[in-house]
C-alpha cells in the first residue's frame, strides 16, 4: 500500500505536475480516512464563500497529502510548481469527501513546505472543464499563498473507461465503497470500485496511452488555470492598491480646501440632498392626494368656502416644498441646481433649480378661460414683472459666473497647485460660491411670490383649476420621463416596439380626457 | 468754540457715531427717488441694479465697500433691517422715496405683487 502510493507520487513528480484522477485520489482518502478518524471536521463549517472551489478541493487535496504524509512520504518528493502553490493541509480529513463543485469550503491554511499540489482538471468536459476555471477564479488569493484551488472537475468523478489507472490498493478498496457510497456523488461508487479493481493500476508500470494522455491534458488545464487565477489576482491586488491612491489623493486635495466635486456623484450624496430628496418623495405623495381632493372638489361643485379650504391646503403644500428647497439651499446648493431630484423632463424646463414662473403663467392662461378682463390685466402684469425678475436674477447669477471663472483662473493655471496666491484664489472661490445660494433662494421666493399672486388675482374655483392644473402638468412631465426611461429600444422592430407606448399613451390620454371632463 | 466742538468732535461715543451712521444712512436715503446700498463685488446687488434698470428706473447706488465708513454704514443697515445672523450679506438694501424697502427678496416681492411700481411712481422715479 505504502509502496504504491510511493510510486504513484514519484510519477506524478516525474511529470512536474501532481495530476491525480480522482479515483486515485480517492483511494488516498479513505487512507487517510482511516488514520484520521480522529481529524477534527472543523473544516467544513470554516466556510467562505470566495474559497469556493478551492476549499471544496482543498478536502480533496489534503486527503490526498494526508494518505500521502500517513504513508511517510516526504511532501518534497511532489516537485513544487513553477509558481509554487503550495497546498493548505491540515490533519486528516473527515471520511466524507464533499467534492461536489457547488459547494464551496475553505480548506485549512497549514503551509506544507515546498508542498505544492494540483490536480489537474480533465478536459474531457468542456463544461466541467469551465466550471473548473471559474471556480478557480473565483478564489481569493489570500495573502499567504496558503489556499489551493482544486481543478477537480466532476468530470474526475464520471469513470472514464482506461482511466482508473487507479494505484489504489484494493483492500481498501472494498472499505472505501460503503463510506462513499453516502455521498450524493456516488453513484459511481461501485462503478469507481469495479474499475480501480478491474483497470490497469497507474503505479507507473502499466499506464496505457489514453490515460497518459488525459493526465497530460489535466496537466495542462491545470498550469492554464493556475496562470489565469495568477492574473486575476494581480489585476485585484493592482486595483486595490489604485484605489488606496485615488482615496488618499481625495483625501489629500479635501483637506486643501479643494471641493472634489466629481467624486461626490451618485455614490454618496450629502445628507442633505438625501433628506431633501426623501421629503420630495413624500412631497409628491402629498401632491397627487392634493390632486384628487382638488379634482374631487370640483366635480362635487362645493361651495367656495369649502373648495376655498382645498386651495389654501394647495397653497400650504407648495409653500412647504419651497421651505424644503430653501433648506436644500442652505445645506447642499448643488444638489438644486443640477436637478437630479426631478425627473428628466421635468429638469429639461428647469430655470434656476425649478420651474420657470413666467413660462408656467404662459401655460395657466388658456386654462383658466374664462377671465375678466381685470384678471387678465393683471395676469399679464405678473408675467410681465415675473419676467423682469427673472431677467435680472440671471444677469446676476451669469455676473456670478462670470466672477467665479475670473477668480479660479486667476494668476498663471500653468503652475497648477503650486501658484503663488493658489489657497487664497481658492478662499476667494469659495466665498463666491456661497453667495450661489441666495440666488437660488431669490429663485424660489420668485416662485413662491407668483403663485401667491395668482391665487389673489383668481377666484377660489379658478385658483382650483389653476392648481389642478399645474399639478397636472407637473405629472404628466414625470410620467412621461417614465415612459422615456422604459421605451423599448430596438429601432429595427419598428412598430412594433412602438405599440407598447402607443397603447400606454392612448390610456395616458383617455384618462387626461376624464380628468379635465368636470370643467 | 469750535476748538471744543472740534474736540468734542474726537472723543464723539461709538454709540453715538452708530447713530449718526443711521442717520447718514436715512440722509442718503432720502436724496434721490431710489437709493441702492451695494457692495461693488455683489452680484445680487448686480441683479437689483439689472431690475431697476430694466424697469426704466436709474437708482442711486452707494457702493459701501468704496465708501470710507461703510462699516458703519452696513451695520446700521443691518439694524434696521433687523438682521441677527452676522456674516450674511446685507446688501443690497433698497430705498425707494426715502422709505425702506428691504432688501432682494422684499424687492422681488414687492414688483410681484404689484406694489412696486405704484410705489416707483409715486417717488417719481417712473413716468408711464
Amino acid at each position: 500500500m505504502v509502496q504504491g502510493e510511493e510510486s504513484s507520487w514519484r510519477m506524478a513528480s516525474a511529470h512536474e505536475r501532481v495530476a491525480l484522477p480522482f479515483n486515485q485520489a480517492l483511494a488516498y482518502g479513505v487512507q487517510a480516512h482511516a488514520a484520521a478518524a480522529a481529524a477534527p471536521p472543523a473544516c467544513f463549517l470554516d466556510f467562505q464563500p470566495a474559497a469556493a472551489a478551492a476549499a471544496y478541493f482543498g478536502e480533496l487535496e489534503e486527503a490526498l497529502i494526508h494518505g500521502g504524509a500517513s504513508a511517510s512520504v516526504d511532501p518534497s518528493m511532489i516537485k513544487s510548481d513553477v509558481q509554487t502553490k503550495s497546498a493548505g493541509y491540515l490533519a486528516a480529513r473527515p471520511p466524507t469527501l464533499e467534492i461536489f463543485p457547488s459547494w464551496p469550503m475553505r480548506h485549512q491554511q497549514q503551509l506544507h513546505s515546498g508542498n505544492s499540489q494540483s490536480v489537474g482538471s480533465t478536459p474531457d468536459s468542456s463544461s466541467a472543464q469551465n466550471t473548473m476555471s471559474q471556480m478557480e477564479l473565483v478564489s481569493p488569493a489570500s495573502s499567504a499563498q496558503r489556499q489551493e484551488v482544486m481543478m477537480v472537475t466532476t468530470d474526475d468523478y464520471s469513470y472514464k473507461p482506461g482511466l482508473a489507472a487507479a494505484a489504489a490498493p484494493p483492500p481498501p478498496g472494498p472499505a472505501a465503497a460503503p463510506s462513499f457510497q453516502q455521498q450524493p456523488m456516488q453513484l459511481h461508487g461501485g462503478v469507481h470500485d469495479k474499475r480501480k479493481h478491474g483497470s490497469t493500476r497507474k503505479d507507473g508500470k502499466l499506464v496505457d496511452t489514453k490515460t497518459e494522455r488525459r493526465l497530460a491534458q489535466n496537466r495542462e488545464a491545470a498550469r492554464k488555470s493556475r496562470l489565469r487565477k495568477k492574473a486575476y489576482v494581480q489585476q485585484l491586488e493592482t486595483s486595490r492598491i489604485r484605489l488606496q491612491q485615488v482615496e488618499h489623493e481625495l483625501q489629500r486635495a479635501r483637506s486643501q480646501g479643494l471641493f472634489v466635486g466629481g467624486c461626490s456623484a451618485a455614490g454618496d450624496m450629502s445628507s442633505g440632498a438625501a433628506m431633501f430628496d426623501m421629503e420630495y418623495a413624500r412631497w409628491l405623495d402629498d401632491d397627487s392626494k392634493r390632486l384628487a381632493e382638488l379634482r374631487g372638489g370640483l366635480q362635487a361643485h362645493l361651495l367656495d368656502g369649502n373648495l376655498g379650504l382645498i386651495v389654501e391646503e394647495c397653497m400650504h403644500h407648495y409653500d412647504e416644498l419651497f421651505q424644503l428647497k430653501a433648506a436644500l439651499a442652505r445645506s447642499d446648493v448643488f444638489h438644486l441646481l443640477t436637478g437630479t431630484w426631478a425627473t428628466h423632463a421635468e429638469r429639461c424646463f428647469f430655470w434656476m433649480g425649478g420651474f420657470r414662473p413666467s413660462e408656467l403663467l404662459k401655460i395657466l392662461i388658456p386654462q383658466l378661460d374664462p377671465l375678466t378682463e381685470q384678471q387678465l390685466l393683471g395676469i399679464y402684469n405678473l408675467q410681465q414683472s415675473s419676467e423682469q425678475a427673472e431677467e435680472a436674477l440671471a444677469q446676476g447669477l451669469h455676473q456670478l459666473h462670470q466672477c467665479l471663472a475670473d477668480t479660479v483662473a486667476a494668476g498663471t493655471l500653468n503652475d497648477g497647485a503650486a501658484a503663488a496666491n493658489y489657497m487664497s484664489l481658492m478662499a476667494v472661490a469659495l466665498e463666491k460660491l456661497g453667495s450661489l445660494e441666495s440666488f437660488y433662494q431669490q429663485a424660489d421666493n420668485l416662485r413662491q411670490q407668483t403663485l401667491h399672486q395668482m391665487r389673489r388675482i383668481l377666484t377660489t374655483r379658478q385658483a382650483a383649476r389653476c392648481f389642478l392644473s399645474i399639478g397636472e402638468y407637473y405629472r404628466r412631465l414625470r410620467a412621461l420621463s417614465n415612459l422615456w426611461a422604459s421605451r423599448p429600444r430596438e429601432n429595427f422592430i419598428g412598430t412594433e416596439s412602438l405599440s407598447p407606448t402607443a397603447t400606454e399613451l392612448q390610456v395616458m390620454h383617455q384618462q387626461q380626457q376624464n380628468q379635465f371632463s368636470g370643467f | 468754540m469750535q476748538y471744543a466742538a472740534a474736540e468734542q468732535a474726537w472723543y464723539k461715543p461709538t454709540a453715538a457715531m452708530a447713530e449718526s451712521a443711521v442717520a447718514r444712512v436715512e440722509r442718503l436715503a432720502s436724496e434721490s427717488a431710489v437709493v441702492v446700498f451695494s457692495v461693488s463685488s455683489c452680484c445680487m446687488c448686480h441683479a437689483v441694479k439689472r431690475l431697476f434698470c430694466g424697469m426704466g428706473v436709474h437708482p442711486t447706488v452707494h457702493e459701501l465697500d468704496l465708501d470710507p465708513r461703510g462699516r458703519e454704514l452696513e451695520r446700521a443697515l443691518a439694524r434696521l433691517l433687523g438682521y441677527g445672523h452676522a456674516g450674511a450679506p446685507v446688501v443690497p438694501v433698497v430705498f425707494i422715496g426715502g422709505k425702506l424697502v428691504g432688501a432682494m427678496d422684499r424687492v422681488m416681492a414687492a414688483h410681484i405683487n404689484g406694489s412696486l411700481v405704484p410705489l416707483l411712481k409715486e417717488a417719481g422715479a417712473l413716468w408711464l
